[in-house]
């Protein structure tokens, strides 16, 4: 009787296993089962929040206060810098406009908490607290005060499961911010080190270069810095360079994240300007190396 | 065979194990995180073979895949296989010391790991050695504890 149960069980695994693995069908099912699931998520967060309060509890007057002040000046040298960008971003646009191309919109983003890491030991994914119900998307791009983490690869009603850059499986395109090199970075499962490849013997990149997304490939926001170029190894006869980089958002310390929407009107589109065409997949991208 | 089952325990047990399956783990040490909820089916189908069995261990791994974000049906498939083994052999596992049955343990969830890491690979998962088999030790290692407490908590509130 048991292996009969077991037979069936095979069956119906297999059955799901491909629906889910081939044809992408049960995407609502395990959404569902998420949603379900949250409050397994949220006691599994639960500890790290009562730990929180009681720390809270015991924080002295002082300290409180030192930190007060310490937010203040920080607060203080943040808006100064905004008021640089604001100027910027005003400059920016008007020579946008001059230039005959579509301007770029900010950024909305809202503030999220991540409420747990991912259990298998071999796979970069976190969950955050805001789901379909605050309007998240498969595809948004997740940051952290210090660049680009990732992006949201699965929604439930209230909670989203967020590939992080590290993942072995990920590609972010990226570009060299002093000269604009186009390249892509993917992550190699170990969270300090990603990979920039294809890229020719011959580039312009040097240690402690910034990588900032490109936007192409339609996925990422143009613009967040996402790694630091840390080794480069060039062996003569390889036709490209093996160049490590180190991200720069904390990718296993951040508690809180940002979500990046798109600007409103439909997909993120990318300005196009005459010179460049824009890549209809990431992949492309690398072909495309040493124009900028 | 437990005298009584109490089902508050059953399910309180259940959830308990999804919550240690994704928290409460120091980070950087997931590798030997015991697999709590293979060592729950393993529990209460030891104990309670008439009542629980391959279906229901199938349905309690099949929430695993979506707390681990692998294909639907992959740990499903991993619980059902150790919810049979288990049924097929209790008779025995019951005569057997704890030494042995942390043996039988080690394998039914070293046989589960291996199923599941053979599945992920195929869908193309990361190549990690022998390491996936850490779970299972660590699980063989705390199943006398595990197994004696239960079995008390059972017993107070069955």
């Amino acid at each position: 009787m048991p292996g009969l149960r077991l037979l069936l069980v095979i069956i119906v695994s297999a059955a799901l296993i491909v629906a889910d693995q081939q044809f992408d069908r049960l995407a609502p099912v395990r959404s569902t089962l998420a949603t379900g699931l949250t409050p397994v998520y949220w006691l599994g967060n639960a500890p790290y929040q009562f730990s929180d309060w009681v720390a809270g509890l015991f924080t002295t007057r002082e300290d409180v206060k030192q930190e007060n002040e310490d937010l203040k000046a920080r607060l203080l040298i943040l808006e100064r810098r905004a008021l640089k960008y604001a100027a910027l971003a005003s400059e920016n646009n008007e020579l946008r406009r001059l230039m005959n191309s579509s301007e770029l919109l900010d950024d909305r983003v809202i503030v999220s908490e991540v409420v747990s890491v991912s259990p298998d030991p071999y796979s970069h994914e976190i969950i955050i607290n805001k789901g379909r119900s605050d309007g998240l998307q498969v595809g948004q791009a997740i940051l952290d005060a210090h660049g680009l983490m990732g992006q949201v690869v699965q929604t439930s009603q209230v909670t989203s499961r967020v590939l992080l850059v590290s993942d072995s499986s990920h590609a972010v395109p990226v570009e060299v911010v002093r000269n604009g090199l186009r390249a892509i970075l993917l992550g190699t499962g170990d969270s300090g080190t990603l990979d920039l490849v294809h890229v020719p013997d011959t580039a312009d990149i040097r240690e402690g270069d910034l990588l900032v997304s490109s936007g192409l490939g339609g996925r990422f926001p143009r613009g967040y810095p996402v790694a630091e170029v840390s080794l480069i190894n060039k062996e003569p006869g390889e036709p490209f360079v093996s160049i490590r980089a180190r991200p720069k958002a904390q990718l296993n310390q951040s508690r809180l994240v940002l979500v990046v929407f798109p600007p409103k009107g439909g997909p993120r589109s990318e300005p196009a300007t005459g010179d460049q065409v824009q890549p209809a997949s990431p992949a492309s991208d690398t072909e495309q190396e040493g124009q900028g | 065979m437990l005298s009584v089952i109490s089902y508050p325990v059953f399910v309180l047990s259940v959830i308990v194990s999804l919550v240690l399956s994704i928290s409460l783990f120091p980070v950087g040490w997931f590798e030997f995180r015991p697999e709590w909820l293979g060592l729950i089916v393993f529990y209460w189908t030891f104990r309670a073979p008439a009542q629980f069995g391959v279906l229901f261990a199938w349905c309690l791994g099949l929430l695993l895949d979506v707390l681990e974000a692998t294909p639907l049906g992959v740990n499903a498939l991993g619980m059902a296989l150790i919810a049979f083994l288990v049924l097929t052999i209790h008779q025995r596992l019951r005569m057997y010391p704890w030494p042995q049955q942390c043996l039988m343990v080690f394998l039914l969830l070293g046989i589960n790991q291996m199923l599941v890491h053979f599945l992920k690979q195929v869908f193309g998962g990361e190549d990690a050695g022998f390491s996936y088999l850490w779970p299972a030790l660590t699980s063989a290692l705390i199943w006398p504890v595990f197994s004696i407490l239960m079995d008390n908590i059972n017993r107070k509130l069955g």
